[in-house]
This record gives C-alpha cells, structure tokens and sequence, in this order.
C-alpha cells in the first residue's frame, strides 16, 4: 500500500522526463495530475489507518540488500502520516504555482514529483539506510530547482545550499554506520533499543552528529544562513517546498531518530537543547526585523519557529511532542501562504524590497486579496488563536514550561517579537499609499489584477490553517498514541542522566 | 458546575450570541471582497445590523432567564491533549450576561450610527465584517469562563481592534496607529499568555471555578506568584489603555468614528472583566493589587490631566477613558466589584453618547481641532444634547450614573483607603473641567469659517443618539434594576456632597477659564511647560522610543549584523580555506602512487582509530 506512494510520483517523474517535446502547460496538468492522486492516496490512507494504535502501520517490508543491512521497510505511524499528507498537499499546491515555468518544463517538473516521491519515502522509511537515501534523494533535486530555475544570485545560494546540506547528510550517515559499528550488527531497523547497549559517552557522540546533521537541516542557529540565500533565490513554489516539506525532514528525523533512538543521551542533553532552541528562536527573530527583504525576513522567520520544535523535543513531555508535530504542519501551511503571497508581490511589483513597496491593498491598482491572505499568513504565524499556529505554540509553550521554564518563557518573547517583524512587513508594503516615484511615474507600475485561480493556492491553504486552528483535534486525534509514546520513551529513562 | 437539564431555549442556545456576530463576519465577506458587483454596499450592513438585533434579543431573553432562575453555565469539550482538557464554556451569570446586553446593544446602536457617519465608505462591507467580528470577541471575552478562552478571545479582539484601526490604511497615520494598537496590546497578551501557560501547567486546569479552587489551596512561592499576577494583569492592563500601555487608544482615534465608540466603551469593558475575573488569583500575591492601583492611580490623574491639554476632539476623549478605567482598576484591586462594574457599566453607555456626539461634529464640519471649532450649539442640537447628556452621566454632579457611582466609590473606597478618595474626586474635578472645557470650544460661542455651515447630522446618526440619550438618562433605573446591585443608593449624604462639589469646581473652572482660540498655548513658562508636558502625555511616546523600541531595533541590527559577518564569515573561511588548501596541495603532487597509497592508508587508519576511541 505504501510503496504506492513512492511510485506515483517517481512513475509520473519519468513519463514526464521522456516525454517527446517540452510543452509546458502539458507537463504541469500531468504533473499536477500524479499529485492529485497521489493526494487522493494519502488521505485514504486516513481509511485504514488506526489512530487509537501505536507502532507502525500499513507495513510493507522487503529485504533488498540484506548484506549491508537495507530492507525496504515502509511504514506509517502518527508521527509520519500528517507529513505525508502535507507533502502531498504542499506538492500538489507547488505544482499549481507553478504557472511560470516556460523553459524545461520536463526537467522542472519531474524534479518536483522525484522530491515529493523521496520526501515520501524518507518519511515511510523503516530502515535507517533507507532513510538515508531518500533523504539524500531530495537534495540534487532540489539543489536544481534552485540553481536553474533561481534568482540573480542563484549560483551562489544553490552551491551554498548543496554544500551545507551535504555536510548534514554526511553526518547522519556517519551516525547511522556508528551504530551499526558500536552494535556490530548490520541491522538497521528503527528501534530504541540499540542504544541501550551503548555508554552514554557513546550515544552523545552519535546523537550529536545526528543533532547537527537534522540542525542544518531544521535549520537552527548557527546552521542556518543558507537557508535565507536558498529561499531568497529560490523560485516561488520551490520555496514552498523548502519551508513546508524539506525543513520537516530535519525535524522529523530530530524527534524520529535522536529523540526516538537515543531516549537517554536525548534526556541527557536536554537542558542545552533547550536553552539552544531559546537562542535560536530569539536569534531567528530578532534577525528577521532586521531584513527588508520579504522573502528573507520570512525565512528568518522559519529559524524561529523551528526553534519551537526543538524546545518541544527537547522537553519531550506527550503535550510538547504533540505541539512540535502541530508546529510541523501549521508551518508547512502557514510558510505556504507567505511565499505565496510574497511570490505573487515580486510578481507583480518586481520587488521584495519593504523600503519600496507601499500601499499594496489598493483595491484599484493593488494586490488586496493577496494582501489579506498575508495578513491571514502573518496573523497565524504570530500565534492569534483561531488558526493554526496557535495551538502548537500553546501545546508547545504548556508542554514544555514544567521542564525548562525559563526557555519557554524566552521562546514567548520570540513569538511576540513574530508579531513585530511580520507588523512591520504588512504595515510597510501593504499599508500607507501606493508607492509612486518621483515624476509621477507609479513605482511600481500599475498592477495588473491577479486571476483568481492564481489566489486558489493561498487562499486554500489559508482555509486548511483555519480549520486546523478550530478543530485541532483533526490532527491530534491521529497523532495523540504514535507522540505519547515518543515521549514515554524519554520518560521510561531513569534521571540523574550520567548514570 | 454540571450542566443542568432544566435550562431554557433561551439559556440552552447562549452559545450561539458570540456567533451572531462571527455570523455576520462571514456573510459579509462576499461582499467585502467585491463578489457581488451590484450594489456592494448596504446588503451586509443589513445584515449585520439584524444579526446584532438578534443577539441584542437573545441576550435580553437570557437576562430575563438568568434574573427568573439564577446563572447557568454551559460547557463543550473542544480539546483533549495529554492531561489537558480544554472547553467551549460560557458562563451565565448576571454580571456576564448584562455585561453581553451592553456590548450587543452598543453594538447595535453604533452598527445603525456607521450607516450614517460611513454612508460614502467604499468598503462598507468590510467594516461591517470587521465589526461583526470585534462584537463576537468581545460578547465571547465576557461570557467566558475559563482563562484560555478568554486569552483566546482576546487576542482575536486584538486582531480586529488592529484591523479596525487600520481601516483606512492608505494614511500614514493610521498606519502607525495600527501598528501601535497591536503590538501594545501584544506585549499585555504575551505576557498573559505566559501566565496563562504558567498557571494551566502547574494548576492543569482552565476554569476560573476551577482555579480559584486551585488558588486557595495551593500556596505558590511568593515570587512565583507575583511574577504570575503581573502577568495575569498586563493583558487587562493593555487593553484598558493604563498605563503604561496606554497610548495606543489615543492613536487608534485615526480609525473609524463608530468603532472608536466601541474601543472607548465596550472594549475596555471586557478588558476589566477579564480583570475581575484573573482577581481571585491574585490573592496569594499583595505587590500585585498594590501594582493595580499604582497603575489605577497614574491612569486616573495623569489620563485627566493629559486630556485637559489635548485640542483634538477626539483626544480629549480617549485620555478620559485611560482615566475612568484607572478608577475602575482601583476598585478591583480593593476588591469592590460591585463598584467596578457600576463605574463599567455607566461609563460605557455615557463615553459612547459622547462618542457619538464628537462623531456627529466630526462629520458635519471634517474637523477634529477644537480651536477651530465653535458654536455648533445653535446648528447642531442633537449633537449638542448628546454631548450634555453623556457628559453629564460621566461626571458626578447631577443624579445620573456618573454620580451614583463616585457617591458610592467615596463610601465604599473610603471605607478600604481613604488615600484614593481624592483620586477619584480629582478625576471628577478634572473631568469636569475638560468637557465643559471642550463643550465650550465646540458648541459654544461664535461661528467660525469650518463651523459656519454645518448642519445636523443625518437620521440614521441622530436615531442611535437620541436613543442613547435616553438610556443615559434611564442608567439610574436600570442600574437599580440589576439585582446583584442592590443598594445602589446606600451612601451617605457627605459622600454625595463631596462629588457634586467636585463635580461643580470642575464644571466652574471649566467654565471660568480664558480660552482663546488664537493661541492655545499659555504665555507664562511654567504654565506652558505643564501643557507641554500634557499634550505630550507626559512624553510617554518618546520615552518608549528611545527605551524599548531603540532596544529592540539594536538587537536586530546586531543580529542581522552577526548573521551577515560572523556565522557567514566563519561559513566563508572555510570555503576559501579548503579552496586555498586545495590550490596548496595542487603544487604537491608528485606523481608517484606509493606515496598517495600512503596518503590513502594514513588517512584510513588516523579515521578508524579515532572513531573506535571515541565510540568505544
């Protein structure tokens, strides 16, 4: 069943790639067409999938290279299942923005279905080489989206981009052989029980390389600066991967494989993870009201809220597991929106720069209802209640105030400094007077209205950020059994650490 | 408290008052988004405005149930997470639900008067939405029963007071306003949210039963539990405009007249309710109440002295409401309730008819500056009326709700600290003086070139102000008729006599003092310091900018700064360290294999050595 889902798109991925011509328009319907239904497939996975359970589900296992320890092992949990059903909707809302794409469509759009199809994957995997592997998979794609398709300084940022996260690949592939060396077994299965057998000095040294590998990832501080250039070069859809699909990877692989595997040396190290998680939320904020750029302020924004993650793991109580997986999805949906909303601003105006752009909900010659999915995108993402970015930032904040109460505290002043920078960006480019140079000459031109079917993409998502915002319990009755039991792993681990 | 099966339709579908309003957000968003081409201006307005009649009935209906059967309390589960269990509940006690009555019906009366005062407003539509949605926050802030739904609610008051005041945000100022209203009261949400975090943690319930359940058996450290109160009071604190977190109110003038009508009124109501309610918390933490009535104090006399040299009409206003509220917070933190609710209940219905009139000058003459303002009494009469009624159920003089509430304060304050009786008599004197003040500038004396030919305002803005009027009259009535108030007039004469000649020094100098259009600012040195000093709000604005705001802005530039030379620097050197490394080692090659074998082999064993040293 699962394996269905690695082959839709990596099947759509090669019938688009050795298509004849490269006609843009019909690569994208058939682009979007595999999304569809590999969107389709996702959510009925909600079907069988028993949410009361925890442990893996759906399995489907096949060993494939039994010598070196790789199985391809697929399986869904609570934790993976709302990120394969975000992957399939942000890809599928990525492939709709794509509407620009004039030059080699093929390649630009079989990249994305190979990363959705590795995203996949990596999410699944029930084989830590497996994982590996997909987790490499969406690298080059993605270092190609950026590097052909990219802005001015493209090269730089991609290469930036590739390298840095090539390191972080490194050393999780370091960390998986570590453990396959210390047990001396070649058996790379998922399972906490490995690291039982290891010293604490051991399982620091490999939970560090893991932590620093999914950090650059995440990204946190001071891992973080190519995550700004990538998005800042990176085209609008691509961006929307970026933050709402690729990031995940990094948290997910934190609480699946340094929270999941190493319960103990993770007890162990929480406390400075924490207070790591407070600086970078602060770091990412502060920074980000320092930017005029829109784009990068909101990439800043990302480091702060990722930040939140690690907090949550780092306390690992049920709550705060719970409320990292919230934080996962209301980002992926909430960054969706913003790099929408930015995309169709540089669109239309040129510009990213707030010291130019003014006045955009001009109802005449302006972008209102791309302002007011912004204003929805910003409101959210600065915790208001009644959307998404609430619920996690409260679960968040209450699940870990118990253990590390002055980070959370910080972390709060984070989420007020979010209202700050993301004020500041809905008051300089979409409030005040449509900005007109000198001479009479409107800067920028005068707008051209935006299609409404251009909006449908933001204005969906702004939708889904609504409903998870009232009903929470959609997502945290799928998820309540599989991150109870991630954090009744950190809790089975007796304290006092060096033991 | 279980739910109870005897309930009434009435009581049984309280729910839904909160959701009229949401109701009439989202009907009028079609509109608001320019769907419906024909005509896209009174339909939602319509609609919004039946809505709210339905709520005002509804809630009259509840009134009338929860008098007959006593306060009900309904509960939904929404939440369940780990230990924490989180409800949709609404509490239906008298003070809750007159408190709705007030809001739905203020709601109602200003709703008819923005058909007048935005007749021309081409996104009526989206005031409208925009309104509906503030009136459902504020109808759900005061019947909530548990501190996360009221933290909830506040934060979506927040949004929309800043949606609201940025209605018009092609204005510059409006910008600032908006931005202003925001982050204030974002700084008094944060910090309630810390509290909110901090007592559901260590409590593991949300239920104000239940927490003062909580309260009074658990004995917090002391630190813990001032540290818990200041937070617990900063997001009242913000959405009262006290001080500090005042200014935003004044600059939120910039906004739409008839949602300033609301702010002035009703959404410092719900601020001090939540206030009323977090109360029994603070208990276990004495700097707390002390800090409320420092707080009451500085807001009381310094908002009544800055509105005294204010000369834009709105202005004069917003600062009184910093005022009356300070008054209020000292009652709370005296554990008067009774008195704070009265003080609420009368200011709201008289500062919104004084809204209304100032609105009603606004429109007719576009002109917010007193000086250039005058004798508006003779063309204006229902604005004019309005303006005496409500200030005279503002001030303690004449038997209205402004008196029977300072009568009762000098007893009941007197009674807990003498030393705030002359809080609230100077309050008295000084507003006094601003309005008969700025009745005189306005209404008062000759024609001027922007006043010569105003005319009365329309009907849809004399019928909310008319009806105002007489509810402003009727406030004696009505208070008495609430039941928990029983006793309204239990006071003693000196009580009564202290305030109306409070009331009348104010009124006297008010009316003695030389105003002179030409020049507003006083010649003497002294005196034009001290209304230098007012009419800058004590310099507040300036103070922040180079405090907080400065801090804030220096953080960042050094972050960004840190970012861009030290964590890229570093990132850089090691490019062109491994880039230089490697043009190096270009020059070393010799072209003979033992020695790369070599190379290769050295490097394979220094790896696995050290790898089995570190993981062993």
């Amino acid at each position: 069943m699962l394996t269905i889902l690695l082959l839709i798109p990596f099947l759509g991925a090669l019938v688009i790639s050795v298509l004849p011509s490269d006609e843009s328009g019909r690569n994208r319907s058939l682009a979007l067409l595999t999304l569809a239904v590999q969107c389709v497939v996702s959510f009925a996975l909600l079907i069988p999938f028993q949410a009361s359970e925890t442990g893996q589900q759906l399995v489907d296992s096949v060993p494939w290279l039994p010598v070196v320890g790789l199985d391809f092992s697929l399986g869904v949990d609570g934790l993976s299942l709302p990120l394969v059903l975000m992957n399939a909707v942000l890809c599928l809302v990525a492939a709709l923005a794509s509407r620009s794409v004039e030059n080699r469509s093929r390649l630009y759009f079989s990249l994305i279905l190979v990363i959705s199809g590795a995203v996949n994957g990596a999410f699944l995997a029930q084989n830590l080489l497996l994982f590996f592997i997909f987790y490499e998979l969406e690298l080059i794609p993605l270092w190609l989206l950026i590097a052909i398709w990219g802005g001015a300084n493209r090269a730089y940022a991609s290469t930036k981009f590739l390298i840095i996260t090539a390191v972080s690949g490194v050393l999780i592939l370091g960390a998986f052989l570590g453990i396959a060396l210390v047990t001396g077994t070649a058996d790379f299965g998922v399972s906490p029980i490995l690291a039982g057998q290891m010293s604490l000095v051991t399982q620091l040294v490999l939970m560090g390389a893991l932590l620093i590998g999914f950090g650059i990832k995440i990204p946190l501080f001071p891992f973080h600066t190519w995550l700004p250039d990538a998005h800042t070069e990176a085209s609008t859809p691509v961006s929307v991967l970026l933050a709402g699909v690729l990031l995940k990877l990094g948290t997910y692989g934190l609480l699946r494989f340094c929270l999941g595997l190493f319960p103990e040396a993770w007890s162990y190290a929480a406390p400075w993870l924490a207070g790591w998680a407070a600086i970078s939320v602060l770091y990412g904020s502060l920074a980000a009201i320092a930017q005029t750029d829109m784009k990068r302020m909101v990439a800043y924004s990302s480091v702060g809220h990722m930040g939140y993650v690690l907090l949550a793991a780092a306390a690992a109580t049920p709550m705060a597991i719970m409320g990292a997986l919230f934080q996962m999805v209301s980002h992926g949906l909430i960054s969706a929106v913003l790099f929408l909303a930015v995309g169709v601003v540089y669109e239309r105006t040129g510009t990213r720069d707030l010291n130019v752009l003014r006045g955009l909900l001009n109802p005449q010659r302006g972008l209102p209802l791309t302002g007011t999915l912004m204003i929805i995108g910003v409101m959210a993402s600065a915790g208001i209640p009644g959307m998404a970015g609430f619920i996690s930032e409260f679960l968040i904040f209450k699940g870990s105030f118990e253990p590390f109460p002055l980070a959370t505290l910080l972390s709060m002043i984070g989420s007020g400094l979010t209202a700050v920078y993301f004020l500041l960006l809905v008051n300089r480019a979409f409030f005040g007077r449509l900005a007109t140079a000198s001479g009479g000459t409107p800067n920028p031109s005068i707008l051209s209205k935006v299609s409404f079917g251009q909006q449908i993409p933001g204005l969906s998502m702004s939708v889904l950020i609504l409903i998870l915002g009232l009903a929470p319990h959609l997502l945290v009755g799928l998820s309540q059994a599989a991150t109870t039991q991630l954090s009744e792993l950190a809790a089975l681990v007796p304290s006092g650490g060096l033991a | 408290m279980p739910l109870t099966s005897a309930l009434t339709l009435p009581l049984q579908t309280a729910w839904l008052i909160p959701l009229y309003g949401l109701a009439g957000m989202l009907v009028s968003l079609p509109w608001a988004f320019g769907w419906f081409r024909r005509d896209a201006h009174k339909p939602p307005a319509y609609l919004n405005i039946l809505l709210t009649l339905i709520a005002v009935v509804h809630g009259s209906l509840v009134l009338r149930d929860v008098m007959l059967t006593g306060p009900a309390l309904i509960q939904v589960p929404w939440l369940s997470v780990a230990d924490l269990d989180l409800e949709i509940s609404f509490s239906l006690s008298l003070t809750n639900v007159s408190a709705l009555e007030l809001i739905t019906g203020l709601s109602l009366l200003s709703q008819i008067y923005s058909l007048g005062y935005m007749d021309k407003e081409w996104a009526l539509a989206r005031f409208f939405a925009l309104l509906g949605f503030f009136e459902g926050a504020m109808s759900g802030v005061v019947l909530s029963d548990s501190l996360f739904q009221s933290y909830f609610l506040l934060e979506m008051l927040t949004l929309s007071t800043y949606l609201l005041v940025g209605f018009w945000y092609a204005q510059p100022l409006v910008v600032t306003a908006a931005r202003d209203a925001f982050l204030t009261k974002r700084v008094g949400d944060v910090l309630l949210l810390m509290s909110v975090v901090a007592v559901t943690a260590w409590s593991g319930v949300t239920s104000f039963e239940d927490l003062y359940t909580w309260s009074a058996q658990k004995t917090l450290l002391p630190l813990s539990a001032t540290l818990l109160g200041l937070g617990l009071i900063a997001g009242p604190t913000g959405k009262c405009a006290q001080f500090p977190m005042h200014l935003w109110l004044d600059e939120a003038m910039e906004g739409p007249n008839p949602a300033s009508i609301l702010r002035n009124s009703v959404v410092v109501t719900c601020g001090a309710i939540v206030l009323l309610k977090v109360m029994p918390l603070l208990q276990n933490a004495p700097v707390t109440l002390v800090v409320l009535q420092v707080i009451g104090v500085i807001s009381a006399i310094g908002g009544s002295l800055v509105s005294i040299a204010q000369v834009d009409i709105k202005r004069t206003l917003s600062y009184s409401t910093t005022a009356y509220l300070g008054l209020v917070f000292i009652a709370i933190s005296l554990q008067v309730p009774v008195l704070a609710l009265l003080l609420l209940y009368a200011h709201a219905v008289s500062k919104a008819l004084l809204s209304m009139s100032v609105g009603g000058v606004i429109a007719s003459t576009n002109c917010q500056d007193i000086t250039e303002l005058g004798g508006l009494a003779s063309r204006m009469p229902a604005t004019t009326g309005s303006f005496l009624i409500g200030g005279a159920g503002l001030v303690g003089l004449l038997p209205l709700g402004g008196f029977l509430c300072l009568a009762q304060a000098v007893e009941l304050i007197g009674a807990r600290g003498v030393i705030f009786v002359p809080v609230f008599l100077a309050t008295n004197v000084l507003t006094a003086l601003n309005l008969t003040r700025v009745f005189r500038q306005v209404f008062l004396g000759q024609s001027l070139a922007k006043t010569r030919r105003a005319a009365e305002v329309n009907w849809l803005m004399a019928l909310p102000m008319v009806a105002l009027s007489v509810i402003v009259l009727l406030t004696p009535l009505l208070l008495i008729r609430l039941e928990s108030l029983d006793g309204l007039l239990a006071f003693p004469w000196w009580a009564a006599a202290l305030v109306v000649i409070s009331g009348m020094v104010g009124l006297l100098v008010g009316a003695l003092i030389p105003l002179n259009k030409a020049w507003s600012r006083s010649l003497n040195p002294l005196l034009r310091w001290c209304q230098d000093l007012f009419e800058n709000d004590f310099y507040t604005e300036r103070f922040y900018r180079v405090t907080i705001v400065n801090v804030v802005a220096s953080f960042a530039r050094l972050a960004g700064w840190f970012d861009r030379n030290v964590v890229d620097g570093i990132l850089h050197g090691l490019a062109r360290f491994s880039l230089q490394s490697a043009e190096g080692l270009k020059l070393s090659i010799s072209g003979q294999t033992q020695s790369y074998v070599l190379t290769v082999i050295a490097a394979i064993v220094i790896l696995l050595s050290s790898l089995s040293w570190i993981l062993n």
